[in-house]
């Protein structure tokens, strides 16, 4: 009698032990094995996936994706605003990763009994939790790890280099009508931007600012009166300008950026997809902010 | 045997301004106190905002433009500001008078015709298309909002002219409200499948923006509206009569269809300047008006001058608010005049009821 | 022989042709000054059409219009205005214009491209208005009028264009009895007393009989018969007009013809 209440005691202990270790895994409602069909609609995400080993796993991504350059063969499935659901579905994905907010679209997803990884958008911290996340939803926990490791000892880098140097005040744009001063959209004092400019030895001049974009105008670009301009652009948009795109900001003379020509142009999309290359683009920060640091 | 009959009519009259004085000194008194309106808010208007300055410094030659921030701040932040605000808010208030008066009906507004609609989707085109392109001092945004606004006044005016050379204003408002919900339809395709960033970009663009931060624009923008202005100046008489009727005013020695068409080109031409200077701000083009007529009458010859002014005033004011009332953040110009503009005619409403 | 229209022919849409309807076919028709002339017909004759090119709003296909021998279409709109003022059926302002304001209007064609009325204007605005007995109305709102006092404040509007001809379109097809009479008088008042020629466009048989000397009677954009108003309203006009059987004869007590309709003919 004890004996059979004993197996019974640990046949419904693995039992449950099963489900219980079952919940917290990722996101994702699992099957437990890694999945070998993945559809990605965040470029952050593939980014990862592919820096991690999973590339191979990857068989579509979304109309946005340009890296890495493998992306350019596989078919491209929609993005936030667009997601193609059909053909999402024909190409028999075992995981899709979409955006936190296409809430209908998981929906939809998990009742035709599909895997989603639902992506947060955040600060660098998250990033790297996200990274860890996708290592394991992958089965490449360990790849992550090490990618994560990397990263985190880059930022250190980084830190180390321009430690002990005067911190400029920084305006990061992102974004502004070419030739113009006008829809300026600069980082405030939230997000991947803004904490990667704070790594890279700057001081956001709108740091007091809670949110990830302010739209300032000239007024307020010039009572901040930054001491250096950094331009930030994806690589994606050309401007053919006829003259140097820095020369909109000669109006603003009496900021002390435009005074002592510290207004820097960096271009790449690596500098505004919060993933792997994040450490890549703080370098970049760093070297405009002081390339002294650099030599 | 000819008998009054005010026993069966409403016997109070409505209160009025005494239409028997001469109309010569209320028109010279109209344009003074409303340009004393409006020149008071354009010149207080650039002394306020978040940043506080003294206007002393700013004015203050000896010190080097590039180390003066009040300066840069009241010459390059705040004045070009108000004065866009100015030249916009004049000619939106003085398309409205004129459209409401050739179309006949209170609540025409500058953008009824489809004009603001060819303007946005120029400006969206070439936000999308990345056409992040400038010629010369002038970003290609503007230039493609007047080429937008330019090619649906066209089709509209050949539209309603399709019938014989004297406009046909039915044919003309049908004209302007089937452009206008096509080229809506075009624009949210377009923003369907642009990038999620020109999506907010191009929203932002419709919701109006007086902050140009230099002079350029607005020079390019002058000369357009000055000669939507000229073209504006032979109108007043004309618009009285037009307002009564078609038949009425030929019979009162009118030319219809050329007023009909200095009409809408003059009121097409100046909305353009305005919407490809600052985008569509909405509201402006007929809250003025309406206010004015409360204030001064209806005959044209004193509102169509009195529009002109109180709108720069009106728009000048309303943007000073847009930049001051949440600070640091600032609301776009066009939801304050929405947000005014909105309870405006509720209030209409309810006291003509 | 004063105002004539010389074999006028208008056709509504004829550019586009899509719903192009022939108005008026070959119409001739002469109006001696000082008359009061009545254009008569049932619906679609084409006597409104008529009136409007008697009056220059539209300029005939064919065919022309002269004032005291000169042709409308080599006078300049103004100069038209100034001779010849028309009162519509109906006026409905957009905005919410004065009496006064309404009348002043008439002094358009008199005015340069820039001028303002001047006090002289004005006197005649106000002579206009007591001469149809509202001047009384004058600082009152248009729109808050009644449907006589309108039509009057109309007319006195047309008078400000100091007119040589008044043409009138269906003067008191909205009005009551009341109001049909008072501007009847008026209408005869300012025909005798002020030597307006007038022509008028009218549903109204008994009206027309009680106002005019002269009477063109039209059916389907051509003139059936013009002429003295007693010698031309017969009841066989009015069976060849409307296809109703009348009783057409002189009222002793109104002094004037009068038709009263008797039955339909099949």
């Amino acid at each position: 009698m004890a004996a059979r209440a004993q197996k019974l005691t640990a046949l419904v202990a693995v039992v449950l032990a099963f489900f219980l270790l079952d919940a917290p895994l990722a996101q994702s409602r699992d099957t437990g094995s890694a999945p070998r069909r993945i559809v990605s609609l965040v470029p952050a995400i593939t980014e990862m996936l592919f820096a991690i080993g999973a590339g191979p796993q990857v068989v579509a991504v979304s109309s946005y994706d340009e890296f890495p350059p493998e992306v350019k063969a596989l078919p491209k499935v929609g993005a936030l605003l667009d997601p193609d659901t059909e053909r999402i579905l024909a190409l028999r994905p075992d995981l899709i990763v979409v955006y936190g907010s296409q809430s209908e679209l998981e929906k939809q997803l998990e009742r035709a009994h599909l895997r989603t990884f639902s992506y947060r958008h955040g600060g660098i911290t998250t990033t790297l939790d996200t990274i860890r996340e996708v290592g394991l939803a992958t089965g490449h926990r360990r790849e992550s790890d090490d990618l994560v490791s990397s990263l985190k000892a880059r930022l250190d880098a980084v830190r180390d280099r321009v430690k002990g140097r005067p911190r400029p005040r920084v305006l990061l744009v992102f974004e502004r009508l070419a030739g113009t001063l006008r829809e300026i959209y600069a980082s405030g004092g939230v997000g991947f931007l803004h904490e990667m400019l704070e790594i890279a030895g700057g001081t956001n001049v709108f740091a007091d600012v809670g949110r990830e974009s302010v739209q300032p105008s000239v007024e307020t670009l010039l009572a901040r009166a930054p001491d250096v301009i950094l331009e930030v652009r994806a690589a994606g948009l050309i401007e053919k300008s006829g003259s140097d795109e820095r020369d909109a900001w000669a109006a603003l003379s009496s900021i002390p950026a435009v005074k002592n020509r510290r207004v820097h142009l960096v271009r790449g999309d690596y500098l505004v997809v919060p993933g792997p290359r994040l450490a890549m683009a703080t370098e970049a920060f760093a070297h405009a902010l002081h390339p002294e640091a650099f030599k | 045997m000819i008998t009054a009959d005010s026993a069966e009519t409403d016997g109070t009259p409505l209160p009025r301004r005494t239409t028997s004085s001469s109309i010569r000194g209320r028109l010279a008194a109209t344009i003074l106190g409303f340009g004393t309106v409006a020149l008071a808010t354009c010149v207080l208007a650039p002394l306020v905002g978040t940043t506080p300055i003294s206007l002393t410094r700013a004015l203050d030659r000896s010190i080097p433009f590039d180390q003066n921030v009040d300066a840069q701040i009241f010459f390059v932040a705040r004045l070009p500001r108000v004065l866009a605000g100015a030249l916009v808010g004049s000619a939106l208030a003085s398309a409205g008078v004129v459209l409401q008066a050739m179309l006949r009906n209170p609540l025409a507004t500058p953008f009824t015709l489809g004009v603001s609609a060819g303007a946005s989707l120029g400006a969206m085109l070439v936000i999308v298309l990345g056409g992040a392109l400038t010629l010369g001092p002038l970003s290609t945004v503007p230039m493609a909002s007047l080429a937008g606004a330019a090619a649906a006044t066209a089709v509209v005016y050949w539209l309603a002219t399709r019938q014989g050379h004297a406009m046909s204003t039915s044919v003309l408002l049908l004209a302007g409200v089937t452009l206008n919900s096509f080229l809506s339809a075009i624009i949210m395709f377009v923003q369907y499948i642009a990038d999620f960033a020109q999506v907010y970009r191009a929203a932002r663009w419709i919701m109006g923006d007086l902050d140009i931060g230099g002079y350029d624009t607005l020079i390019a923008s002058l000369p357009l509206v000055l000669a939507a202005y000229v073209l504006f100046a032979w109108l007043p008489a004309s618009l009285n009569l037009l307002s009564v009727g078609k038949d009425a005013a030929a019979a009162r020695g009118v030319d219809v269809p050329r007023a009909q068409r200095l009409a809408f080109f003059s009121a097409s031409l100046a909305t353009s300047a305005a919407v490809s200077l600052a985008g569509p701000i909405g509201f402006v083009g007929i809250v003025v008006p309406h206010l004015v007529r409360l204030l001064v009458g209806v005959d044209h010859r004193i509102v169509l001058p009195a529009s002109a002014l109180f709108g720069a005033a009106f728009l000048v004011a309303c943007d000073l608010l847009a930049r001051t009332i949440l600070a640091p953040i600032e609301i776009p110009v066009g939801v304050v005049t929405a947000m005014i503009g909105g309870p405006f005619f509720l209030w209409l409403l309810v006291r003509k009821s | 022989m004063f105002l004539i229209a010389d074999r006028v022919t208008y056709t509504y849409n004829r550019r586009t042709g899509v719903e192009a309807v022939k108005a008026l076919r070959e119409v001739s028709v002469s109006v001696d000054r000082g008359s009061f002339t009545g254009l008569i017909g049932p619906n679609g004759c084409g006597k409104t059409t008529l009136l409007k090119l008697l009056a220059g709003v539209l300029s005939p296909d064919s065919g022309t219009v002269s004032l005291d021998g000169r042709p409308l279409a080599r006078m300049s709109r103004r100069h038209v205005a100034r001779r010849l003022a028309v009162v519509p059926q109906e006026t409905h302002p957009a905005f919410d214009y004065s009496v006064l304001e309404m009348a002043l209007m008439g002094r358009h064609p008199h005015l340069g491209a820039f001028q303002l009325e001047g006090p002289a204007d004005i006197a005649i605005a106000h002579e206009s208005l007591t001469a149809t007995g509202t001047s009384h109305l004058a600082e009152r709102s248009y729109m808050s009028l009644s449907g006589g006092e309108k039509q009057r404040v109309v007319i006195a509007s047309a008078l400000t264009q100091a007119p040589e001809v008044l043409l009138l379109d269906e003067p008191t097809a909205s009005l009551d009895l009341g109001y049909q009479l008072e501007v009847g008088l008026l209408l005869r008042r300012l025909n005798r007393e002020r030597s307006a020629t007038m022509v008028m466009a009218t549903h109204d048989l008994n009206l027309a009989a009680s106002l005019c000397d002269t009477l063109v009677l039209m059916r389907n954009g051509r003139v059936l018969a013009s002429g003295n108003t007693s010698e031309v309203l017969t009841s066989a006009m009015v069976r060849q007009l409307y296809d109703v059987e009348a009783d057409v004869r002189v009222h002793e007590l109104a002094g004037h013809l009068t038709v009263v309709p008797l039955g339909r003919l099949s």
